[in-house]
C-alpha cells in the first residue's frame, strides 16, 4: 500500500518536471520566434534618438514609455507625410475587385464543369488539368510582354485582370459543386428558373463556406503581392495619386531620404494589420482552406 | 506580336471547335444514346465558361506558349519588330555561362543551396512545433498562435524587417548586441559565405507556421487508440513517433514536402529585397526577372524560365502521382 502511494507521488513528480521542461522549452522557442515582431512594434513607437539610445540593451525590445507624447508620432508621419493610407486604399480597392470577380468567374466555370454535359467538355477539362500542373510564376516575363502589348501596362487593369482567373479555384469549385445533389437543380428547373438564376439563388448560397475560403485566400494574395505590381505600375510621382499597392509602397518609403527607423517600422506594422485581422476573423476559413488545399490535390 | 497572339488564340478556338464537333458526332453515331446535347444547353454552358476561358487564354495559356516560343528567339522587349529565331542559341549561351561559372551557374548553385537547406529546416521546424503544441497541456493554444505569428507578415515586410536586424554597421539589431560583447560589426547580408544561409533561416522562420497548421490537422486525424496500444506493447515516446505518428502523417508529409519544395524552387523576393543583385544570393527565378525585366532580354529570360518550368512541372506531376497512390 505504502509503496503504491510512493509510486504515485514519484509519477506525479515526474509529470510535473516534464511539464515544466515543456513549458520552458516552448517559451524559449516563442522568444526566438517573435522577438523580431516585438522589436518591430517597439521600434515603431520611438524617435531616431530613442532608438539609437536603446540599441544594444534590453530596452530596445520595449516600447517608448518614457515620452508618451511622441508614442504615435511615427504612425502620424507615415500616414500623413508618406501617404500610406492612399496605398492602403489602393490595395483595398484592388483586393475588393479581384475577390468579387475571382469568385464569380471561377465559380461559374466550376459550376459548368461540375453540372453540365456539353460537347468539348473533355477538352476544357484537359486544359484545366494541364494548367493546374504548369507553374505560372515562371511565365511572369511573357505575361509582362503581353500586358505591355495589350496597352494596359501602367494602368490598374494590369494588376486586376491577370489576378481574376485561377485554375486552382475553378478546380476547387468544381469539386465542391459535384457534391451538390442534382435534385436541387431539377427542382429549380421545374419552377422555371434559368441556369444563371439557379447559380445565383441555389449554388452560390450552398457553397458559402468555399466562397469564404476562396475570398480569404484571394484577399491575402492580392494584399501581399509585390513583384507584379512594381513591374506594371509606374512609381509614385509627387502631387499625383499613386497607383502602387501597399507592399510596393514599402520600397518607396524605404528609399525616402531622411526616413527614420521608427517610421520604417511603423509602415511595416500598418501594412501587416489588415492581414492580421484577416487571420483573426477568418481563421475558420483558413483552416478549411488548408484542409482542401492540403489533402484533395 | 498582336498577329501571332491572334493566330494562337485562333488555333485554340479551332481546336475547341474540333473537339465539340467530334463529341457531337460521337454522340449522334452511338447506338445507345447515353448523352443528349442540346444547342441551348451548349450555348449556355459556353457563355458561362466564357469569362474564365477568355482570361485563361490571354493571361495563363498565352504566356506559357510564348515562353516556349520566346526561348528560341533573341526577343528584346523594346524591339518587338526585330525578333529573330535563333534556335538553341539561348540554351547554348546558358550552358556557356554555366561552364564559365557565370551568373546562371551562381543562380543554379544558390537555388540548389536554398532548396537543399530550407526544405528540411522548414519542415523539421514545422513538425517539431506541431508535435509540441499538439500535447494536451494547458496553454498550448497560446503557444500555437505565437508560433504562427510570422506567417501573418508578408515576404516584403519580412525582408525589410530582417534587413534592419541583420544590417551592417552598428545600427543593425544583431550588431548592436555583438558590439556589447566587443565584436566589431559584421555585414551579414553581404558576406558571400553566409548571406544565403541567413536568407534560408529567415524564409524558414516566416513560413514554418503554415506547415505547422497542416501537420496539426494531420495529427488530429491519427487514431488515439494506436498510441495506447503502442504504450501497452512497451513502446517509448521515440518508438511511438516512428511507429504511429510518422506513418499516420505519410500523405500529409508528402504533400508538405512537395509544396515546400516547389515554393523553394521559385524563391525570389527575399534575395531581391534583402541583398539585391549579388552573385552570392542571386537565384534562378530572380535571374530570370533581371534578364527579362531589368535588361529586357525576354528571349534569354524565357529560356531560363522554360528550364525551370520543365523541372517544376515534372516535380508537380510526381506529387500528383504519389498522392494518387494513397487513395
Amino acid at each position: 500500500m505504502e509503496s503504491a502511494q510512493k509510486l504515485h507521488v514519484v509519477r506525479k513528480a515526474k509529470k510535473i518536471t516534464s511539464r515544466t521542461i515543456t513549458y520552458i522549452g516552448a517559451t524559449v522557442i516563442v522568444v526566438l520566434f517573435i522577438f523580431p515582431l516585438v522589436w518591430m512594434l517597439a521600434t515603431s513607437t520611438k524617435t531616431e534618438m530613442q532608438y539609437a539610445n536603446d540599441l544594444g540593451s534590453f530596452a530596445t525590445f520595449l516600447p517608448n514609455f518614457s515620452d508618451l507624447s511622441t508614442f504615435f508620432d511615427n504612425y502620424a508621419s507615415v500616414l500623413t507625410e508618406y501617404d500610406i493610407w492612399k496605398y492602403a486604399l489602393n490595395s483595398f480597392g484592388y483586393a475588393a475587385v479581384v475577390v468579387v470577380c475571382n469568385i464569380i468567374v471561377n465559380a461559374l466555370a466550376g459550376y459548368v464543369m461540375a453540372k453540365f454535359t456539353f460537347p468539348g467538355k473533355g477538352f476544357v477539362s484537359f486544359l484545366i488539368m494541364f494548367l493546374l500542373v504548369v507553374p505560372v510564376e515562371t511565365t511572369i516575363i511573357p505575361l509582362y510582354s503581353i500586358v505591355h502589348n495589350l496597352g494596359i501596362s501602367g494602368t490598374v487593369l494590369a494588376v486586376i485582370l491577370p489576378a481574376i482567373v485561377s485554375v486552382f479555384n475553378i478546380f476547387l469549385f468544381q469539386q465542391f459543386f459535384t457534391s451538390i445533389p442534382k435534385e436541387y437543380i431539377e427542382a429549380a428547373q421545374l419552377d422555371g428558373a434559368n441556369q444563371l438564376k439557379i447559380f445565383r439563388i441555389i449554388m452560390l448560397p450552398l457553397s458559402a463556406p468555399i466562397v469564404a475560403t476562396v475570398a480569404t485566400f484571394a484577399f491575402i494574395g492580392v494584399w501581399n503581392d509585390y513583384i507584379w505590381p512594381t513591374m506594371v505600375l509606374p512609381s509614385p510621382q509627387p502631387g499625383e495619386w499613386p497607383l502602387y499597392p501597399i507592399q510596393a509602397a514599402l520600397t518607396t518609403i524605404q528609399s525616402i531620404e531622411g526616413v527614420t527607423t521608427g517610421e520604417v517600422m511603423a509602415s511595416l506594422v500598418v501594412t501587416s494589420i489588415p492581414i492580421f485581422l484577416v487571420y483573426v476573423f477568418a481563421q475558420k476559413y483558413i483552416v478549411a482552406g488548408i484542409g482542401v488545399g492540403g489533402l484533395k490535390l | 506580336m498582336v498577329l501571332i497572339s491572334m493566330i494562337i488564340i485562333g488555333v485554340f478556338v479551332l481546336l475547341l471547335g474540333a473537339f465539340i464537333l467530334k463529341d457531337v458526332l460521337v454522340a449522334k453515331r452511338a447506338k445507345v444514346k447515353t448523352v443528349h446535347y442540346t444547342v441551348r444547353g451548349t450555348v449556355g454552358a459556353y457563355l458561362m465558361l466564357l469569362p474564365a476561358l477568355a482570361l485563361l487564354c490571354i493571361f495563363v495559356l498565352l504566356p506559357i506558349v510564348y515562353s516556349l516560343g520566346y526561348a528560341f528567339t533573341d526577343y528584346y522587349l523594346l524591339r518587338p519588330d526585330e525578333v529573330q529565331f535563333i534556335g538553341f542559341g539561348n540554351f547554348a549561351d546558358i550552358f556557356e555561362d554555366i561552364a564559365a561559372r557565370g551568373n546562371v551557374y551562381n543562380a543554379i548553385m544558390n537555388t540548389l543551396k536554398f532548396v537543399v537547406f530550407v526544405v528540411p529546416l522548414q519542415i523539421g521546424m514545422a513538425l517539431g512545433l506541431a508535435l509540441l503544441v499538439n500535447q494536451t497541456i494547458r496553454g498550448m493554444g497560446v503557444y500555437k498562435v505565437l508560433y504562427f505569428a510570422p506567417v501573418v507578415i508578408s515576404l516584403t515586410v519580412t525582408s525589410f524587417l530582417w534587413v534592419r536586424i541583420l544590417g551592417g554597421g552598428e545600427t543593425g539589431l544583431l550588431n548592436s548586441f555583438l558590439a556589447q560583447l566587443g565584436i566589431s560589426p559584421v555585414s551579414f547580408l553581404y558576406d558571400p559565405q553566409g548571406a544565403m544561409y541567413w536568407i534560408i533561416f529567415v524564409s524558414a522562420w516566416q513560413g514554418c507556421g503554415y506547415q505547422m497548421l497542416i501537420f496539426l490537422s494531420g495529427l488530429k486525424g491519427i487514431d488515439k487508440t494506436l498510441y495506447e496500444a503502442a504504450e501497452l506493447d512497451g513502446a517509448g515516446k521515440g518508438k511511438q513517433f516512428l511507429a504511429v505518428t510518422l506513418p499516420g502523417l505519410r500523405s500529409v508529409l508528402t504533400f508538405v514536402i512537395v509544396t515546400v519544395f516547389i515554393g523553394a524552387c521559385k524563391i525570389m523576393v527575399q534575395p531581391m529585397l534583402m541583398t539585391g543583385d549579388q552573385s552570392f544570393t542571386i537565384t534562378l527565378n530572380y535571374l530570370m526577372y533581371i534578364e527579362g525585366y531589368t535588361y529586357r532580354w525576354v528571349g534569354y529570360s524565357s529560356a531560363i524560365a522554360l528550364m525551370m518550368t520543365v523541372v517544376i512541372g515534372a516535380i508537380t506531376c510526381v506529387q500528383r502521382y504519389l498522392l494518387r497512390e494513397d487513395d
